[in-house]
């Protein structure tokens, strides 16, 4: 089972899903549940078999599709994907479990399901066009899950999302195309396997096309200021369960993608890029918390901050060195389990009060006070202090960036001070002073089936800010093994002197063994 | 003087021209019709000329095919040409909106 | 040994979370009780592991690994030696007898049990803070204080100003944090370490201007949990949270953190001496401008912040000047006789049903002796009166500003010395002394509750002995991590002329205080003018702030909203989107169903074709014959 657990991966919630039409509509549920804990079971499991020790591919599937091109079906995970994985089946299973009685509960349950296979497959491919495939098939569940699903204004939102996300990955396609191209004018074979494609070192001004190619299709996904206004719409017409898959999963696809393509591919235009793209993630943190501040809606502030925190993680990515990477995959995990959480909390009002206007609430601390317990831990993980688990991300992509730019750390430093700012003012409004709505003077606390999905994640919020270690360590070696080929593939002096060689650290890291 | 290939060239191209000319400005279906025929024997003229030019048959072969085409195309053409007139009795171009966009 | 390190860091946390398991319920005794017997175990554990101490040991252990990628290795880590033992006692005394007085000070609060849970968690964190052996978990303790700060300055969270109060100090200490963490990162980027002893055992290797940078944004952190000019106004808007919380988080322990800093960081601190006297210069400066504000100030509770703030830019001037344990011991001795201050307020706040304003007050000596004695030890400690421990440590940081030849800062000093005397006394006078005020306003005052006299007293007799009995084992016990000094004026004259100058004129500014408000006289004159509004509105800062900070980034924020975001950025992709949808709504005109303008379109595509196509070849040839020309042209 071990060779193709990955394929079972993918493509067990699909399969359930096909049968799932025939399930009866009172036990969808369960079904649902069911078949999303086997899949959450087994993705535990893929992390329990993974080796933290290899910092390569591992679980790798090969199956050719199309040989004259070498197009073929590739699998494996690293350090790098496997968490996102893991966290993808979770979001799932929560999401299922904590589902509220809607309208045609079967269609967006199976939609669920369709929706994790293209999650998974996105990450676990690693055939540039099994990757694009998946990526353009999550598209569909979601368009459907907000169009069908969503608020007032979801048609014009969810054709919005899928248009323009649609657009960036055509032109993403072309630069994939343009790579295998390239690859066939230098090894006289065809081949769409990334792995294939990181032996092959490009000269610098083709990097900076394909690089500008790749980046328009990742910064849309990201959502990369100034490309980000599908998301609030997105968001804020988007069902509780939408939005919280399309903040802790899907968004990631767009950062993993940098780190999986954009940086390994391309070192010097990487490099090249860096302060300007510093300078967009600088905007996207800052200008994104003050647009988070001033919004009415607490679900488009938490939208908002998701922007602003992507930023972080874009800055991390690339500090090109192994702390700021670290930090930036792992804050992928983090922002996921926390703006996920944060979405599934307003759910919660939103269930109860059919809005989400901060002046419609007030004083909600002392009528729901395990909400707002919950509500807070989220808040302060999402503002970053530390022994949460934001914390560890954040810390050490600003540390990384530190490295390349004093002044831009600084700059995109003061996220921890706007982050603040939004949360705390959001905070308020919702939860202190007197009640002063009688509608919300009897509202129920959090019942069972919502804790279901918090009482986790809270769980993990605390537990990987204290203990970062189970999935920092294989996120540390996997991301070693990519800057030491960024170094070693970079063309130009300026991205060999900024991507650290890691060969002479670590000579220095025995020399320090021996000496102990 | 001898008529050379760029003659044929040139009726060709007067021929197309009239044939063009015909699709753009008449209204009558029926003139429509004889008009698609010029456009389509200018181009066998210039088929015809070009394969013996060349020495190379096939033009004159594509140019029967032409034919072929034009005469079946003739035939369905007329037959819903007549259908349409048996139901509205008019073949004005103008009244033939019913593929709107 | 290690195991009492342990009960004595981790005591307070199981506290905090059994309490926490109560937090929703009304009020369980136990949720107070528990906690209270925690701390007093780690009090005891603090104090077997200061007799280790004593005895000229440490003792360091490493927890677990936190963070470890690339070269970064972050461990949680604790260190207890001369310096965290002292603060360690500081903290777990004042947060003990905190909470028994809060057993019967929150005695009616509905949130009884969350606030010991807060409370502890506060303990907690402070402990993390000043015992962790690195930057980073020195930044977790950091981090934690200000949260817990922020839950119980809004503890009474249906207050609208106690929940301002709350943000602003968290997003203020935010703004010092931010500081604070560029600095963790210079240091790791230059030291490759955060260990405390790696650090600075690297640190003198470094550029001159490197340490400086790292001195200066250590110290932007330290500013802002120390409250600091221009970070101040937070803590006087604290006061919004329970007395007991602002004894031991507004006095004693979380706004010294950034002393501690400073202290802690000393070989950082010793290589840069022009630091140390920016530090300095400002730590005189906030002396004098805090206490000039509690001269005038009508809220007994702002009068005490006001004073620690004060009390506060006097242990920076200590630090800065390098007389780095004269700053940690004016910081031991200014916890207990500023927590004693604030819980005896907090006695008179509950017998004033929470009035705050002592000209409302007066003659209360009667009814609340114990009180009254309390307080009054205090403000002579404060005050820094022969033998309590205030002129022991305050006195002492005068004369290290003499000895070090800042005459100016020792002038500020002695000036201040003088206001502090004079407001102290003037809340003493004003609360207890002259007629019974209270009785026009209908109060009927009570003494507390007998038990929480009695814990009291502990630091009241701290108050008095502090300095008179320490000051010697503590000089020899923190000079064996500190850089030790003797501050002592050379000529014995000189010595005697300044004690017993400033004692006289420290007198003489009590009895002033006494003569002008035994009797509360309000004299109008004086109140309408302009110094004494401009001290009243606290120079116009927090004004000053709301106008040019605060009120702009909330604009700026609509701004960037309503007109970039979405009239901007979003409409530009609409417009792209719509320009696509208008092209398609326009040119279907087209699709009319008209064969004979189908047929029009149809040749006019044509001709463009053939057109582009007769052109595209024609400029193809042209390039081509440049191409062949150029290279002619040039030579």
């Amino acid at each position: 089972m071990l060779d193709n657990i990955l394929s079972i991966l993918i493509f067990f919630p699909a399969l359930a899903a096909m049968f799932g039409f025939v399930v009866a509509k009172d036990s969808i549920r369960a079904y649902g549940v069911t078949v999303a804990a086997i899949e959450f079971a087994l993705s535990l499991f893929l992390w329990y078999a993974y080796d933290p020790a290899v910092s390569g591919m591992q679980f790798m599937e090969s199956l050719p599709l199309i040989p004259a091109f070498g197009i073929s079906y590739l699998l494996g995970v690293d350090g790098i994907s496997l968490f996102i994985i893991v966290l993808a089946a979770f979001f799932t299973l929560i999401g299922i479990a904590s589902l509220p009685d809607m309208k045609r509960m079967k269609d967006m349950i199976l939609t669920l399901l369709f929706l994790q296979m293209t999650m998974i497959g996105v990450f676990a491919a690693l055939d540039a066009i099994v990757f694009y495939v998946f990526w353009e098939l999550s598209l569909v569940p979601m368009l459907y899950i907000i169009g069908a699903w969503g608020g007032p204004l979801r048609i014009y939102a969810s054709v919005k999302f899928f248009l323009y996300t649609f657009t960036g990955s055509l032109v993403m396609l072309v630069g994939m195309l343009f790579m295998a191209y390239f690859y066939h004018q230098a090894t006289g074979t065809w081949s769409f396997s990334i792995l294939e494609w990181y032996r092959l070192i490009l000269p610098e001004n083709i990097q900076l096309w394909l690089f500008v190619a790749f980046f328009l299709g990742f910064a849309i996904k990201v959502p990369m200021f100034p490309f980000h206004t599908w998301l609030p719409y997105a968001h804020g017409q988007a069902p509780t369960i939408g939005s919280v898959i399309l903040a802790a999963i899907l968004l990631k696809m767009g950062t993993y993608a940098f780190v999986r393509f954009s940086l390994p591919l391309f070192p010097d235009a990487s490099v090249f890029f860096m302060m300007p793209i510093a300078v967009l993630a600088i905007i996207m943190i800052i200008y994104t918390a003050m647009v988070a501040y001033a919004q009415e809606d607490i679900k488009q502030v938490v939208a908002y901050s998701s922007v602003s925190h992507m930023g972080v993680i874009i800055l991390g990515t690339f500090a090109l060195n192994v702390e700021g990477i670290s930090g930036s995959v792992f804050l992928m995990i983090a922002h996921g389990v926390v703006s996920g959480a944060l979405f599934l909390l307003v759910g919660v009002i939103y269930e109860r009060r059919h809005t989400k206007m901060m002046s419609e609430f007030g004083g909600l601390a002392s009528v729901m006070p395990h909400y707002a317990t919950i509500f807070g831990v989220m808040v302060m993980a999402s503002v970053g202090l530390p022994l949460t688990i934001n914390f560890v991300g954040e810390f050490l992509s600003l540390l990384g960036f530190y490295q390349q730019s004093h002044m831009m750390t600084l700059l995109a430093g003061i996220a921890i001070i706007v982050g603040a700012i939004y949360m705390l003012a959001a905070f308020k409004k919702v939860f202190f002073g007197e009640v002063t709505n009688e509608k919300n003077r009897n509202l129920p606390d959090v019942n069972k089936r919502e804790l279901v999905a918090l009482i986790p994640l809270v769980i993990i919020a605390i537990w990987l800010g204290v203990y970062p270690k189970p999935v920092l360590g294989p996120i540390n070696n996997s991301v070693e093994s990519i800057v030491q080929l960024m170094h070693e593939k970079a063309v130009t002096e300026e991205a060999k002197a900024r991507i650290p060689d890691l060969t002479s650290t670590i000579v220095i890291n025995e020399a320090k063994e021996e000496t102990k | 003087m001898e008529i050379g290939l760029s003659h044929y060239l040139v009726l060709s191209t007067i021929l197309f021209a009239i044939g063009l000319i015909g699709v753009m400005r008449r209204k009558n279906l029926l003139l429509l019709f004889f008009a698609t025929e010029i456009l389509l024997n200018s181009v066998n003229v210039a088929f015809a000329a070009i394969s013996h030019y060349h020495g190379d048959l096939t033009g004159q072969m594509f140019a029967f095919f032409v034919i072929a085409i034009a005469a079946s195309e003739v035939a369905v053409g007329l037959g819903l040409l007549i259908v349409w007139y048996k139901r509205t009795g008019k073949i004005d171009l103008d009244m033939m909106t019913t593929m709107r966009g | 040994m290690e195991t009492y390190l342990y009960i004595a860091l981790f005591a307070p946390l199981v506290g905090s979370l059994f309490a926490g398991l109560f937090g929703a319920r009304p009020k369980t005794i136990i949720a107070g009780l528990v906690p209270t017997g925690l701390l007093f175990a780690s009090l005891v554990s603090s104090t077997i592991l200061l007799t280790h101490v004593l005895a000229g040991n440490t003792v360091h252990v490493e927890l677990m690994t936190w963070m470890e990628t690339g070269d970064l290795y972050i461990p949680f880590g604790f260190v207890v030696d001369q310096v965290s033992v002292t603060m360690m006692m500081v903290v777990t005394i004042v947060s003990t007898v905190v909470h028994v007085y809060s057993i019967g000070y929150m005695d009616h609060d509905k949130g009884f049990n969350r606030f010991f849970s807060y409370l502890s968690a506060f303990v907690f964190s402070m402990m993390v803070l000043v015992m962790s052996d690195n930057f980073a978990g020195l930044f977790i303790g950091w981090e934690g204080v200000g949260l817990c700060s922020w839950l119980l300055i809004g503890f009474w969270y249906h207050k609208e100003s106690a929940t301002w109060a709350a943000n602003e100090a968290f997003i203020m200490n935010r703004i010092a944090d931010l500081g604070m963490l560029i600095g963790i990162f210079l240091i790791y980027w230059n030291t490759g370490s955060l260990q405390y002893d790696q650090v600075f055992a690297a640190v003198a290797g470094l550029e001159i201007s490197t340490v400086v940078w790292i001195g200066i944004f250590l110290f932007i952190g330290a500013m802002g949990k120390s409250a600091q000019f221009p970070l101040h106004t937070w803590l006087a808007d604290a006061m919004e949270g329970p007395t007991p919380v602002s004894a031991l988080i507004h006095a004693a322990t979380m706004v010294t953190a950034g002393v501690y800093l400073v202290v802690r960081a000393n070989p950082i601190y010793d290589i840069i001496p022009e630091v140390g006297t920016v530090i300095a210069s400002l730590g005189a400066f906030v002396a004098m401008f805090a206490a000039s504000m509690a001269l005038v100030n009508r809220d007994m509770k702002r009068i005490i912040a006001y004073s620690t703030l004060s009390q506060l830019g006097y242990m920076f001037v200590a630090a800065g000047l390098g007389a780095y344990w004269v700053a940690l011991f004016h910081l031991m001795a200014h916890a207990f006789f500023k927590a004693l201050l604030f819980l005896g307020a907090g006695n008179v706040m509950h017998a004033m049903s929470d009035e705050l304003d002592p000209f409302k007050m007066g003659g209360l000596s009667k009814k609340m002796k114990g009180t009254f004695i309390m307080m009054t030890v205090a403000s002579v400690a404060l005050a820094g009166i022969y033998p309590l421990a205030g002129f022991f440590s305050k006195d002492m940081i005068l004369e290290v500003a003499f000895v070090e030849h800042h005459y100016i800062l020792y002038t500020v000093l002695l000036l201040t010395a003088g206001l502090t005397a004079f407001y102290s006394f003037r809340l003493i006078a004003l609360i207890f002394h002259g007629e019974e005020r209270y009785k026009l306003f209908g109060f009927d005052p009570h003494e507390a509750y007998k038990y929480m006299l009695w814990f009291m007293a502990p630091l009241a007799v701290l108050a008095v002995i502090a300095g008179m009995m320490f000051k010697g084992t503590y000089y020899d016990m923190v000079t064996q991590l500190l850089p030790a000094g003797e501050y002592h004026v050379h000529s014995a004259f000189t010595y005697w002329v300044m004690t017993i100058g400033t004692q006289i004129f420290v007198g003489l500014a009590i009895v002033y205080a006494y003569r002008k408000y035994e009797n509360a006289k309000i004299d109008k004159k004086v109140e309408s003018g302009f110094f004494y509004q401009l001290l009243f509105n606290q120079y116009y800062i927090p004004q000053f702030y709301e106008e040019f900070f605060v009120k702009p980034y909330r604009d700026l924020s609509m701004i960037f909203w309503k007109h970039i975001d979405l009239k901007v950025v979003d409409a530009t992709v609409d417009m792209i989107g719509n320009t696509f949808y208008k092209t398609g709504k326009e040119t279907h005109v087209m699709q009319n169903g008209n064969l004979s303008t189908m047929l029009r379109w149809m040749v006019a595509g044509l001709v463009f074709l053939l057109v582009s196509a007769i052109v595209f070849a024609k400029a193809n040839d042209i390039f081509a014959y440049m191409v062949t020309i150029v290279p002619g042209l040039g030579a």
